[in-house]
């Protein structure tokens, strides 16, 4: 600068103590907001990187209000499920029995007023096991899958419903020949715990039906024969009389039959008169493997196509409950694949299935999986033997293996009970490392926010002096000019 | 030394105390001015005053002594080089502060940084995206009415966020259009200041007074006007006629379109006392008019006037805002209203059209030798013996005409002509004019030709010994003569604004064609990227919208648009993130039922069958897609998705996009009781009338009133036999919007703008882009803020330098002060030596002895 004016200077003492006062007004500001920055403009990087980390706390912050309720829910749960324990095999410090205790006092005390009493309090227990399985948390129920809204087991007939599907309910087996259900005449399927005899074979009917019988001569002893279709008979004694008999025919001949054409006429009628019939009276024949059978009418041996088809709905209907999930979002990630699915793995399956624990579905033998099931077979089973008679062998051993199964089922409970208790663990692990998380997310997003007190507060002191210091040079700026010496 | 006046050193004292009093003026007004805005430092011009001429009586040995100080003037001390320079500057200043200072209107409103609850400062509507985020999760966790409530009210709340973000964000750009226009009054008002500053310098210059004063306040117009808009300014000198020339100054646009074609950016604005004006209103355009079909009764011309009706001219038309802020400069007037024009002549010598005339030739009697002329008294008579011929006949002077009449050249030519008629030559009418015989063709046409004369005459005079002599033939007219090549013309260029005259003018036989060439000001609708300075900076940020701007505004508005980000592109963003927002979750909540399987399922709960085109039924698949036969099929049988152009949509595959919703619909399938839009652009309706903006975006009636509701599953369970088994807190499509807070999205501009140039604003959630938005703000803020910053330092220098140079200095003033105190005084004091000397020689000389 050539020439250094009054005005000049002023102007550029001006500028500066502008640029010293709004220094100060800076460090001021960032002291009482105790802030690094007021706006993205200051730092725009730094508060990209803080706007990201408050989104996450937030994030962190709801997603842990999500695994405490989980928790809760998971913990009432636990309450139920440890009552159920109770009442199932362990002892409970209680005068109330467990069902372990009570079958195994039904097995061993077969006495019938003894009897009566255990089957009242089996009774008793399968109810409260439901009860305890109905339990709500909140405005929904626990173990209800995810139908909270309604009550998930409900007993109707004895019989245990899940979300109005039978708890027992599962495909059943049929016949099958070559992969392929045998059908009977009216369509029915036949169940492959059907009994089934081998077809008898075609007698010699002489124009009437059922073939007409041929007594046996001196061989049968006074027993009545049925003859083969097609048997050939000779009239002369044949020269291998060991492999005939001779028989007196209805119709008054004495012919001499191989003995293996001949048909015990007693045995016939009997499995004639136990298989199942078409409408016209002759026998449902099923083929199986190339062989043909009949099918006797013992027990449950068919069943209709419709019934067939809903048993097979309700065992799908269990299929899918059981592995029904509702997912929620405890910061495992939640997140969806690319078609818009979401990944089982990001997020909690907060769904409690009763089925889970109590078992559903038939086993191998079509005996239940269900522990109220078993229990009401065995109460049944019980109350089948005359309440002052003793138990039969058959009926007892069908009431072991029950009782077996149902310690099966208990044990499968608890099973599922420990990993309740897993799965509870695992949410008070994933609640501590929220909280965790969320302390170090305040942490990291304070780093870049907050100010260091004394960084700041020595940076105003600093600008405090310099803007001090300028109002003092602008004392002397403005004070002394030749003028001031001009007499 | 030369001759001493006796009272000369009276003389040179009063004229030292005459500029010292100058001085002491001048530097009386500079410290009085020293606080006076824009005031520039004067001083006086003083030269030594040397009597001119010599002494008649000068010795060699003289010596000249001058006759004290003259003031010749008062002027400036100013440097043009640092008023460019603080200019240029001051634009740089202009356009960044008004730029930083709009930006930071934006940040006011979508700048959350410290905002929020006060202990947690999450920011505001980017918490309630996350405050959205936790009611979801919470419905997903416990469906129930409470918590579908409380995501009723974050959205809501959500909602009544955006349409306050916009409405500010309006508010904003409406005060920064007032700020606009009230910067265009401002500018306005600074060139009629300038143009009337002008008008009066010249007019003292004229006169002879240099105006410092006035130069003072027209630089300080000239530095406010430099802070609008960046601006060349040139001085020149006018001839004003009678050898005076006074000072010119111009204004032009400083030439800062960076497309070299354009030349409006030079435009000007001053030219010495003609100033223009500028204006953002244009003509209203008729909106039905086609260009591409000729005005007619189906085709009204191009404006509208004030009742709306289609008008041809441009100025019958309405005036309305520039819908882009365009600004026009005016034509230059005077402040008497007058055009400003600059005419400029040429000319250039032409052929001329031959025209046929008669013939002129003529002898001249040679005035010195002719011894008949009456007034020569001392002219020797004509000799009879002189001859002379005419057409072959020899006659004699004295013999065949009398010597009076042979003296005579009207006579003579009546003779002539009197013996030519006689030998049958009639191709000439002979007259005298002065000396001279003149032979005039009868007929029109040169020499030789069809109507002129067969041949030139001939005269021939024998000198007998007498004096009768005849000069040489010359030609008057050959027998034609030439007219002015065209007619006079003037041809006006409305878009040149040019008036352009052309005159024919013959002198000395030679045609000359005259073109005036008369220069009007016009108006300029100027480029948008013609100006810089405050005015350009309030301008983008009115109009530029960054990737929002269209192909059309790229092509031929501004080739950078893409990159220049205003409120338009704030305001867009905000309407692109509430557009996507509401569209996708729009679209999360409407959808059909599907079962347990994932296939889609009437009312009835039947699985909905579709054909391939292999013939094979099979259900529609939501979670495995179509079979491609499926697809085929519905390819083949035009089940595609279509642009409004009609053109089938693809996919990132190139793959046609099926329109399910349309094979759905049509196939019946079942709807979920509750299904609707969540969000539409009006809180009474449940259908997009328009399109979603921040402005409008709301929370749909049916959603307020409970007949729409947050859909929580679209699966139904075993339904086949009209008896769906119940999942009352099934929650996969909540879940779906909750993973959609997280979802990365792509921002297309074109969502918005169809047209837009960019195609990708940003890529991530809505949270990501709302942060995106801040930080694109925070750094051209940032940016900005910087350079505000450089130039500013470099504008206060500059001003100190400025100052250094043309400001008043205390200590300088207080210097002159003494010096023309101390010079007042000495002249004083040599006024009072000289007058001592003078009285002892005038009282007190030749007294010796008395």
């Amino acid at each position: 600068m050539i020439r250094a004016t009054t005005g000049g200077v002023l102007k550029s003492y001006r500028s500066n103590l502008m640029h010293s006062f709004i220094a100060q007004n800076k460090a001021r500001t960032t002291v009482l907001t105790q802030r690094n920055f007021n706006s993205y403009a200051e730092d725009p990087a730094a508060a990209s990187r803080a706007f990201r980390l408050h989104k996450s706390r937030m994030a962190v912050e709801s997603q842990y209000k999500i695994c405490n309720s989980a928790i809760s829910k998971y913990q009432s749960a636990f309450t139920c499920l440890d009552a159920i324990d109770k009442l199932i095999d362990t002892k409970n410090g209680t005068e109330m029995s467990t069902l372990k205790d009570t079958t195994l006092q039904m097995l061993n005390d077969p006495k019938g007023e003894a009897r009566t009493q255990l089957t009242k309090a089996l009774d008793q227990l399968s109810e409260t096991i439901v009860q305890n399985m109905n339990q709500k948390y909140g405005d929904n129920f626990i173990f209800a899958g995810a139908d909270g809204h309604n009550v998930p087991f409900e007993v109707k007939d004895n019989k245990l419903y899940y979300r109005g599907v039978p708890v027992d309910a599962s495909e059943p087996k049929l016949l099958q020949d070559g992969g392929v259900p045998v059908t009977l005449s009216d369509g029915s399927y036949v169940l492959a715990s059907a009994k089934t005899v081998e077809e008898l074979p075609a007698l010699e009917t002489n124009g009437a039906t059922p073939p007409v019988p041929f007594t046996a001569a001196a061989t049968a002893n006074g027993k009545q024969f049925y003859v083969k279709q097609g048997a050939t008979p000779i009239a002369a004694a044949p020269p291998d009389p060991e492999n005939y008999t001779e028989v007196n025919r209805s119709d008054g001949k004495q012919l001499w039959y191989k003995t293996t054409d001949l048909v015990d006429k007693s045995n016939y009628d009997s499995t004639m008169g136990s298989v199942l019939k078409k409408a016209d009276g002759t026998p449902e024949v099923v083929s199986v493997d190339g062989k043909n059978y009949y099918v006797t009418n013992a027990g449950d041996a068919t069943m209709t196509v419709s019934s067939y088809e809903k048993a097979c709905q309700d065992a799908d209907k269990l299929k899918y409950l059981v592995n029904e999930k509702q997912f929620v979002d405890i910061g495992l990630g939640f997140q969806e694949n690319e078609n818009g699915q979401l990944i089982e793995s990001s997020g909690f399956d907060a769904a409690l299935n009763g089925l889970t624990f109590l078992g559903y579905g038939m086993d191998e033998d079509g005996d239940p999986r269900n522990i109220y099931s078993l229990v009401q077979k065995l109460r049944e089973i019980a109350d089948g033997v005359p309440e002052e008679g003793l138990w039969d062998t058959p009926t007892h051993e069908e009431f072991r293996g029950l009782v077996l199964k149902l310690e099966s089922a208990s044990s499968e409970f608890k099973t599922q009970f420990t990993n309740h208790t897993a799965s509870t663990t695992k949410l008070e692990n994933n609640s501590s490392l929220l909280k965790e998380n969320f302390y170090t997310l305040q942490e990291q997003y304070s780093d870049l926010e907050s100010v260091d007190m004394v960084d700041a507060i020595t940076s105003f002191l600093y600008a405090e002096y310099a803007y001090n210091a300028a109002l003092k040079v602008g004392n002397s700026v403005l004070s002394q000019s030749l003028m001031d010496y001009l007499n | 030394m030369g001759t001493l006046g006796t009272f000369d050193s009276f003389t040179t004292a009063r004229l030292g105390i005459y500029a010292a009093q100058h001085g002491l003026r001048v530097t009386g007004n500079n410290i009085s001015n020293i606080s006076t805005s824009g005031y520039t430092r004067q001083r006086i011009d003083q030269v030594s005053l040397r009597t001119g001429g010599a002494d008649m009586y000068r010795s060699q040995l003289d010596n000249h002594v001058g006759n004290g100080a003259l003031v010749t003037g008062i002027n400036q001390i100013r440097d043009p080089y640092l008023d460019i320079r603080y200019r240029n500057t001051s634009s740089d200043v202009g356009y960044y502060d008004t730029m930083v200072d709009g930006l930071k209107q934006i940040a006011s409103i979508l700048d959350e940084v410290g905002k929020g609850s006060d202990d947690k400062q999450d920011g505001i509507l980017y918490a309630q995206l996350q405050d959205l985020a936790e009611c979801l999760r919470g419905l997903s966790e416990n469906a129930n009415k409470d918590n579908d409530t409380l995501a009723r009210k974050s959205a809501e709340t959500l909602c009544s966020l955006f349409n306050t973000y916009a409405n500010k964000l309006e508010t904003v750009r409406q005060n920064t259009e007032a700020a606009f226009k009230k910067d265009i009054t401002s500018v306005n008002e600074i060139l009629t200041n300038i143009r009337n500053l002008n008008e009066e310098i010249r007019r003292s210059e004229i006169h002879g007074d240099n105006a410092l004063e006035m130069r003072d306040e027209r630089n300080r117009q000239i530095d406010a006007l430099s802070e609008y808009m960046h601006i060349d300014v040139v001085y020149s000198m006018e001839d004003i006629g009678a050898g005076q020339q006074v000072e010119k100054l111009t204004i032009t646009l400083a030439n800062d379109n960076p497309d070299s074609d354009v030349t409006t950016d030079s435009s000007m604005l001053i030219d010495g006392i003609y100033g223009s004006q500028i204006s953002m209103q244009i003509p209203k355009a008729n909106p039905d008019y086609d260009d591409t079909k000729p005005i007619g009764p189906d085709n009204l011309p191009f404006w509208n006037d004030k009742e709306n009706q289609a008008v041809e001219k441009a100025g019958d038309a309405t005036m309305v805002d520039s819908p882009n802020y365009d600004i026009t400069i005016s034509k230059l007037y005077d402040s008497k209203g007058r055009q400003w024009t600059n005419p400029v002549t040429t000319w250039h010598e032409v052929e001329g059209t031959k025209v046929d005339a008669n013939a002129i030739f003529r002898f001249q009697l040679n005035p010195a030798t002719v011894p008949w002329s009456a007034g020569d008294a001392a002219a020797t008579p004509p000799v009879p013996a002189d001859t002379f011929e005419v057409a072959g006949t020899v006659y004699t002077i004295g013999t065949d005409i009398s010597a009076a009449d042979a003296n005579n050249p009207e006579k003579l030519a009546a003779f002539i002509s009197q013996k030519l008629q006689a030998a049958g030559n009639a191709d000439y009418d002979i007259s005298s004019k002065g000396n001279y015989i003149m032979f005039t063709a009868k007929g029109k046409g040169e020499v030789g030709s069809a109507t002129g004369p067969a041949a030139q005459p001939a005269l021939t005079v024998t000198d007998g010994g007498g004096k009768l002599s005849v000069g040489p033939i010359s030609t008057v007219n050959p027998g034609f003569t030439t007219e002015a090549p065209g007619q006079n013309k003037t041809e006006v260029d409305p878009d040149a604004a040019t008036k352009t005259e052309t005159s024919y003018m013959q002198i000395k036989g030679k045609w000359y064609e005259v073109t005036t060439v008369t220069q009007y000001s016009k108006e300029v609708h100027l480029d948008d990227n013609d100006l810089y300075g405050s005015l350009q900076a309030t301008r983008e940020l009115l109009t530029e919208s960054g990737e929002f701007a269209t192909q059309d505004t790229v092509d031929n508005i501004d080739e950078s648009a893409a990159t220049k980000r205003g409120i338009p592109y704030y305001q867009k963003s905000l309407d692109l993130l509430a557009l996507q927002f509401a569209t996708q979750y729009n679209k999360l909540n409407q959808g059909f039922m599907i079962n347990q399987n994932g296939n889609y399922i009437d009312p009835n709960g039947k699985e909905i069958m579709l054909q391939g085109s292999d013939g094979v039924d099979a259900p529609i698949s939501k979670t495995n897609g179509l079979t491609p036969a499926q697809r085929e099929n519905l390819i083949n049988n035009g089940y595609t998705l279509k642009d409004a152009d009609g053109n089938v949509v693809l996919d990132d595959k190139g793959d046609p996009v099926i329109d399910m919703d349309r094979v759905l619909t049509e196939k019946g399938a079942m709807v979920p009781e509750g299904t609707g839009l969540l969000f539409t652009d009006r809180n009474d309706r449940d259908t997009i009338e328009g399109s979603i903006t921040a402005a409008n975006i709301s929370i749909s009636a049916g959603w307020s009133h409970g007949s729409i509701k947050i859909i929580p599953t679209f699966v139904q369970l075993f339904s086949e036999d009209g008896k769906p088994l119940p999942n009352t807190t099934q929650n996969e499509n909540v879940n779906h919007m909750v993973t959609m807070v997280e979802k990365s999205l792509v921002y297309d501009p074109k969502d918005l703008i169809p047209d837009a140039v960019g195609s990708k604003l940003f890529e991530g959630s809505f949270n990501d882009m709302f942060s995106n938005m801040m930080a694109v703000e925070g750094d051209d803020e940032r940016t900005k803020n910087i350079k505000l910053n450089s130039h500013y330092g470099s504008l206060v220098e500059l001003d100190s330098s400025r100052d250094g140079v043309s400001g008043v200095d205390l200590n300088d003033e207080a210097m002159n002060m003494m010096q023309y105190q101390k010079a007042y005084s000495a002249a004083c004091r040599l006024m009072t030596a000289v007058d001592e000397a003078l009285d002892r020689l005038i009282n007190n000389t030749g007294i010796a002895g008395r």
